[in-house]
């Protein structure tokens, strides 16, 4: 497609520099007969999906190749869809302006399970049907990735085959394998069969599933020669894989518009709740001299002035001194400042802070999690009050007048005292700051408490847990209003209907396709944006398709049930999880994996301990 | 830094798609450009500096530009070839350095743009639209409601156009137009093929507009 053809619409959309393509690092290739095109699709608005991290690496990583061509795809906002289906204009790649239907094969990445329903509504943009059964021909093959992938049996009818795991290998093998399909005139099933042989791919339309009188799963049994389990991939050595030298720098303002380093792969801390703690597993660091050259590389390709430490726990690299040293050699004289997201409050030091604090004084973030000991000993969140306080204490000695702390609500074994603790908690730290002869005299203090509604989910120790209900996660809210005296504490929390269709979703099965279909006719995209979203539809599409969401929310599991995810092998091993959920129960914690391993199963994916070596 | 440098102006181009990157992310673009360019720049003083630039006066969005400028300030001497070498090899689709030298005129100089305006009107001959637009031009008051901070208000933007060139072909009006422009007064050329359009009851179906030139009140070119 030109330009020009968009022009039309272009002038009656808001930001419509989103949708024009010609960012500085975007990749345009010339279109060559042998050319494998593919559409990264993020399946959110560009302000979204630009900011996300393995979207950069794999668009680099294809795009390296001389007969690959990687393009962008994001969902259109609202009133870029009317004027796409008003003109009869299909769902595009960025860089080329082409129709994502002619590609070969289309990755979607799933993020989190409010996106699921966007990614029915960007298939249908593209003129293709949204049930994987109906797109007959061998492309373009539909596949999806991410974290998400753990548990995608609420999608498997969508989708054509699943990535498990971290994709810079397999994505190329899956790229060569359609390649040769091609060229030898395979059908798709042919294409499929064959893919399922690839470690990490999951065919799901090669696995039936039949049930129990009461709802539970019988068995999952394989077909067409697909594995029994299906074990993800991981990238053993993590300092020697691909890194993006450039990023594609955009117009408009994104989420995280920056350079970024992602400094190590998995989690050391075993926190039970924490879907990403378990399945990025096994912990595996990059060296600081390899990140510092990425560092280098970016800022001067991008031209950004903020670069960013990537991970799930900042201050847990093995290395954060000589690479906070070396890069704030360079960084300050650049004028590039440095942000470190993710740090934890039971090594975060006064040196630290100086160092952070030298670039750029933004508020601080903290995560206690929960407000008692006995609870965040339950969640394994191994932080205790006198840290959390020896933290604020240094963050305000540092010139620090605001402090945001987050928090769960609706957590295993929870009873009104933990929510009030988590009050008590904040009224402390709020209490600190006027005690501190340090503090600017008429400048007061303000504690954001942010308060989550926890969702149990998919191959974490919680994953028998049932989730509160609606009715409970509202009365521990206006609980914890009623409970706040001070006036410096400001409290967010979630909302408990969208935490409840989570919770459906992130445990659901594959009965809840049609649920999923009937919510995407009724109109619902965009889910995670509270301007889009509708719980209305949802509960429609539930009961027109007979579905109970309690079953899927608020259900205790028996260890021995067959849990929709059980044939997907992330490492970690069910027999783990059960032990951390029995150590959860009687508030006992579980040390993090540089203190001793526990033996959770993902070292088998190394083919050795993961410390030590 | 000390605060010993010079400042340079530079003309550029923006065509093309970057015709939608707006005047906020112009600015974001502009700086990353001028970072990933490595040309020596200032970098305003406390306690977040920030690189220093500065727009005459921005094209809208959706609209493009021959001459646009922007101000920096370079802390070390550079050849303007090499500014402009340097700078345009940093630059994204669309945007192109075209010329720079010390700033002559102050923004606030800047009376007059000149557009190159083309109104699509399919279904109507050239001839119709031709008549339409004299009759349009003819009249001594032009009445259109120009939204502004406080609210919507009536005014005659009349006096703030000329029309230096007009020609048609079925389904479309080319004009050049020389238009009210600056930090006090500036009147969107749309203003006016709206109230055109409006006063021969049609409904374009977009318009394409390219600022040639910007001049100041008697008529010289900004530099």
């Amino acid at each position: 497609m030109e330009l020009s053809q968009l022009d039309k619409i272009l002038r009656k959309v808001q930001k419509p520099a989103q949708y024009t393509g010609g960012e500085v690092g975007s990749v345009v290739k010339e279109l060559t007969p042998g050319m494998f095109r593919y559409a990264f699709c993020f399946p959110d608005t560009y302000e979204i999906g630009m900011s996300h991290l393995g979207m950069k690496i794999l668009y680099g990583l294809k795009n390296q190749k001389d007969d690959i061509w990687c393009e962008r795809v994001f969902a259109p906002a609202a009133d870029m869809e009317e004027q796409m289906r008003q003109n009869g204009i299909p769902l595009y790649g960025l860089e080329s302006l082409d129709p994502i239907r002619e590609f070969d094969m289309i990755g979607f990445t799933l993020q989190y399970e409010l996106s699921f329903t966007t990614i029915l509504n960007m298939l249908d943009l593209a003129g293709l049907p949204v049930l994987a059964s109906e797109r007959t021909d061998l492309t373009p093959i539909v596949m999806a990735g991410g974290p998400c992938a753990c548990n995608p049996e609420p999608i498997v009818d969508f989708i054509d085959l699943f990535v498990l795991g971290e994709g810079e290998e397999v994505n190329l093998e899956l790229i060569e394998l359609l390649r040769k399909a091609k060229a030898e005139g395979w059908s798709k099933l042919q294409y499929l069969e064959a893919a399922a042989q690839i470690p990490g791919v999951y065919v799901p339309s090669f696995y039936d599933v039949s049930y129990e009188e009461d709802g539970t799963i019988a068995a999952v049994v394989p077909s067409h020669g697909a594995p029994q389990r299906v074990t993800k991939r991981i990238i053993r050595e993590v300092d020697k894989v691909y890194y993006p030298d450039s990023f594609v720098v955009p117009f408009v303002d994104t989420v995280h518009d920056r350079a970024m380093v992602e400094i190590f792969r998995g989690c050391i801390r075993g926190c039970r709740f924490c879907q990403a703690g378990f399945i990025y597993r096994p912990y595996r660091e990059k060296n600081w001299d390899t990140l510092e050259k990425n560092a280098r590389d970016l800022c001067a390709s991008t031209g950004y002035d903020d670069l960013s430490l990537s991970s799930l726990s900042t201050s847990d690299y093995g290395q954060l001194g000589p690479l906070l040293d070396h890069l704030l050699d360079w960084t300050d004289d650049e004028m590039v400042s440095l942000s470190l997201p993710s740090l934890r409050v039971d090594n975060f030091s006064e040196e630290l802070l100086r160092k952070v604090a030298k670039v750029r004084k933004t508020g601080l973030t903290f995560a206690p999690e929960a407000g008692t000991q006995r609870m965040r000993n339950v969640i394994n969140k191994n932080v205790t009050e006198e840290e959390v306080m020896e933290t604020a204490r240094i963050a305000f000695a540092g010139g620090y007048s605001t402090m945001k702390l987050y928090f769960m609500m609706g957590l295993p074994t929870e009873t009104m005292e933990d929510i009030e603790g988590i009050i008590d908690l904040a009224q402390k730290v709020v209490d600190l700051y006027y005690s501190m002869p340090t503090r600017q005299k008429g400048k007061g203090v303000t504690v954001t408490v942010s308060c989550a509604c926890f969702v149990p989910k998919p191959h974490t120790p919680f994953e028998f847990e049932p989730q509160d209900t609606v009715e409970q996660l509202k009365a521990k809210q206006k609980h914890m209003l009623d409970y706040v005296t001070s006036k410096k504490i400001n409290i967010n929390y979630h909302d408990s209907d969208i935490s409840r269709l989570e919770a459906v979703l992130a445990r659901g099965d594959r009965r809840l396709c049609p649920v999923l279909l009937k919510a995407w006719q009724k109109g619902s995209r965009l889910d995670g944006w509270s301007e889009h979203f509708a719980m209305s539809r949802w509960d429609e599409a539930m009961e027109e398709c007979g579905i109970d969401p309690a079953f899927y929310a608020n259900r205790r599991r028996p260890y021995d049930e067959v849990l929709p995810w059980d044939h997907l092998d992330y490492g970690v091993t069910k027999g783990f999880l059960v032990r951390e959920h029995q150590t959860a129960v009687q508030s006992q914690t579980t040390p993090h994996c540089r203190e001793r391993c526990s033996a959770c199963g993902a070292n088998q994916l190394l083919g050795g301990p993961c410390f030590g070596k | 830094m000390e605060n010993n440098f010079t400042p340079v102006r530079i003309f550029f181009e923006k065509r093309g798609r970057a015709k939608y990157i707006s005047h906020l992310d112009l600015a974001r673009c502009m700086q990353r450009a001028i970072k990933r360019s490595g040309l020596p720049v200032w970098y305003t003083q406390g306690f977040h500096p920030h690189l220093y630039l500065t727009f005459a006066l921005p094209i809208s969005l959706g609209y493009e530009s021959l001459q646009d400028s922007l101000d920096i300030r370079l802390t070390a001497p550079v050849e303007i070839q090499q500014l402009l070498d340097d700078f345009n090899a940093a630059l994204p689709e669309g945007i192109r350095a075209l010329r720079a030298s010390a700033p002559v005129m102050k923004p606030d100089k800047i009376a007059w743009g000149e557009y190159q305006v083309s109104i699509h009107l399919p279904g109507h001959s050239g001839e119709e639209l031709l008549r339409g637009w004299e009759a349009f031009a003819a009249q001594e008051e032009v009445l259109v409601l120009k939204r502004t901070k406080r609210g919507e208000k009536e005014m005659d933007i009349r006096p703030f156009f000329t029309v230096q060139q007009v020609e048609a072909e079925d389904g479309q009006l080319h004009l050049v137009l020389l238009v009210a422009a600056g930090g006090t007064l500036n009147i969107n050329p749309a203003l006016i093929t709206d109230a055109y359009c409006a006063r021969c009851g049609w409904e374009n179906e977009g318009i394409d507009v390219i600022r040639r030139q910007l001049y100041t009140e008697t008529m010289e070119i900004f530099e």
